[in-house]
């Protein structure tokens, strides 16, 4: 696109590329070789056997389905609330008039600097006198209730281009300010919400500190996996395993949506081009 | 979303205040919500959410911090007593150093790395874009499985790093990397940025693609080679990439807790442990909770600074 490429570009950013996923193939290699070879470090060829086995006891070893089951209830949920919540206050924002509105507004939208650490220990309090810790809801709140800082400001970003004609000639046309959202304005935006959609999911599936704090026995995956890692045993292969589950339902979507993150990272940022 | 299936007439009267009917007119006038109606009504479920999870907790954390409260016992007012103590303490003092260095040097490996291979993957987007999205794929690893790879390669015994000084002839320099203090921050540090150079790659990237193809053209007319296409038009204009990257990278990396927990626990001897793991350290396992909550507030105090012209910026837009 930009003309003369010298020709050292590609071979030189695909030796980076190839180093730099040297760590994803070793835990791929881990989890279906034999420990006893996986001693001698993953990439040593003296033998090379390749095995199922770890794949296969996993299983039986930790509770990797039901911490599997978790973490999609954890994020989905906690991805479905800003999709429904945060278009809708982006609509709020954009097109309706009310009092208070910039205060709220930049209250949320600042909220996007905010270490998850600040919200840890009145809400660790709270969770323990309302008897909800290992309920997995003392995770989604905050997840939920932290997301919407971009949420609504990408969906707002997104609402900044729309045709206003659009809205008038609903208003004129007798719709009220709820129908013009549900039948003008939803329709309409859901790039942003898929964005929001996305990005939410993957962060809440790869959460790691409130979890560990707000949950005992119901862990999700990257939970699941900080505490056998703790554990010391020599079940490398099998913890490897556990990894790979982890992460793959998330960089799945990740590859899948990749277009969408260049989007949501520039906007959620408050650049502009 | 069962109210797109409504009509308009139900969804008019289902929020709105409903006056008595009026019969006598020939044609039914429907009542609509103001404005202000519906955005509360649109707002509501929002903003409760928020107030249980950003508003209350950060008032609340301001309000801990002057109190001593240790496990159940009631809390006792202390004063100015937790950051008395957090200043003199010499394991948060290291952790605010910790944090320092880890912040910096984080956001300058990652954004540098990033930007550079943004810089030369533009000049050749097609046959580049595998390459970027394995790049990308780091990101999108959780961070506790990171921590798994990258303890594969710091191992001691047989991680792949001591392996390959050894392989060629470094054996003097093996050792265990995350438990030797001295190491310890630095391969923490090389893990995370492997985890975060996809963000700025991408950011940094979109901002090249956004510049006019024609300054290119003008360019290469002109008789530029592409090092100096590089220094006078992709660098310079890449620039609003390059700082939302710096920013965002900087936030985050103040924040980080995932990876240091999996790494290295905050040890040895404290060496990995930043602010934000000094709070997880002092009221999740020691259960010094005004004391954790009084370093929170001194994180919250960092990345406000930081993030100021951030603010400034979200302020303005938000019309």
């Amino acid at each position: 696109m930009i003309g003369r490429t010298p020709r050292w570009i590609v071979p030189i950013v695909g030796l980076i590329a190839m180093i730099w996923i040297v760590p994803i193939i070793g835990l791929l290699v881990t989890s279906i070789r034999p420990i006893s070879e996986i001693i001698l470090g993953w990439w040593s060829i003296q033998e090379f056997t390749l095995t199922l086995d770890a794949w296969i006891l996993v299983w039986d070893k930790y509770p990797l389905a039901y911490a599997f089951w978790i973490s999609c209830k954890i994020a989905i949920i906690s991805t479905i609330i800003p999709m429904l919540l945060a278009p809708a206050a982006a609509y709020a924002f954009h097109f309706l008039k009310f009092r208070f509105r910039r205060l709220i507004l930049i209250l949320i939208i600042n909220a996007f600097v905010l270490p998850n650490q600040v919200v840890i220990i009145p809400l660790f309090r709270l969770w323990r006198d309302l008897g909800m810790i290992d309920n997995i809801w003392s995770v989604i709140i905050p997840f939920a209730g932290l997301s919407f800082a971009w949420a609504v400001f990408l969906v707002k970003n997104y609402l900044e281009d729309f045709p206003y004609e659009l809205i008038e000639a609903a208003q004129v046309d007798a719709c009220g300010p709820l129908a013009r959202f549900f039948y003008i304005v939803l329709p309409n935006s859901l790039t942003p919400i898929a964005a929001v959609g996305i990005l939410q999911f993957m962060w809440t599936w790869n959460g790691l500190l409130l979890p560990v704090v707000f949950l005992r026995d119901e862990l999700p995956l990257p939970a699941l996996l900080a505490r056998i890692q703790g554990v010391y045993d020599r079940n490398w292969d099998q913890v490897a395993v556990a990894a790979i589950i982890t992460t793959i339902v998330p960089l799945m979507v990740f590859i899948i949506f990749q277009r969408f993150f260049t989007a949501g990272a520039q906007t959620k940022s408050g650049s502009k081009e | 979303m069962a109210c797109t299936k409504m009509s308009l007439a139900e969804i008019e009267n289902s929020g709105g205040p409903s006056g008595p009917p009026k019969q006598e007119l020939p044609v039914r006038v429907r009542k609509q919500l103001t404005d202000t109606q519906a955005a509360w009504f649109l707002l509501t479920p929002l903003l409760l959410f928020f107030v249980i999870s950003v508003v209350y907790p950060v008032i609340e954390t301001i309000r801990l911090s002057f109190f001593d409260i240790r496990g159940l016992a009631p809390e006792r007012f202390d004063g100015w007593g937790n950051y008395v103590k957090l200043f003199s303490d010499p394991n948060f003092l290291s952790s605010l150093k910790v944090t320092f260095i880890w912040a910096i040097s984080a956001t300058f490996f990652s954004v540098s790395i990033g930007w550079g291979l943004a810089m030369m993957c533009s000049l050749n987007p097609r046959k580049t874009l595998i390459f970027r999205v394995m790049i990308f794929a780091a990101y999108g690893v959780s961070e506790a499985v990171s921590g798994f790879m990258w303890l594969g390669i710091y191992r001691p015994d047989y991680g792949l790093l001591n392996g390959i000084l050894e392989g060629v002839g470094l054996s003097g320099w093996t050792q265990p990397w995350l438990g030797n203090p001295s190491t310890a921050l630095g391969a923490v540090v090389i893990a995370y940025v492997w985890t975060q150079v996809g963000l700025p790659l991408m950011t940094c990237f979109a901002s090249i693609q956004s510049i006019p193809k024609n300054l290119f053209e003008a360019a290469y007319i002109d008789g530029a080679k592409s090092g100096s296409v590089m220094r006078y038009i992709i660098a310079p204009l890449s620039l609003p990439g390059v700082r939302v990257a710096i920013f965002i990278n900087l936030l985050n990396s103040l924040k980080a807790f995932d990876l240091i927990f999996i790494l290295t626990g905050g040890g040895p001897v404290r060496s990995t442990e930043t602010v934000g793991f000094f709070m997880y350290r002092e009221s999740m396992l020691n259960f010094k909770l005004g004391y954790g909550a009084a370093s929170t507030v001194i994180l919250l105090i960092a990345v406000l600074v930081v993030s100021i012209p951030l603010i400034i910026k979200r302020t303005g837009d938000a019309k």
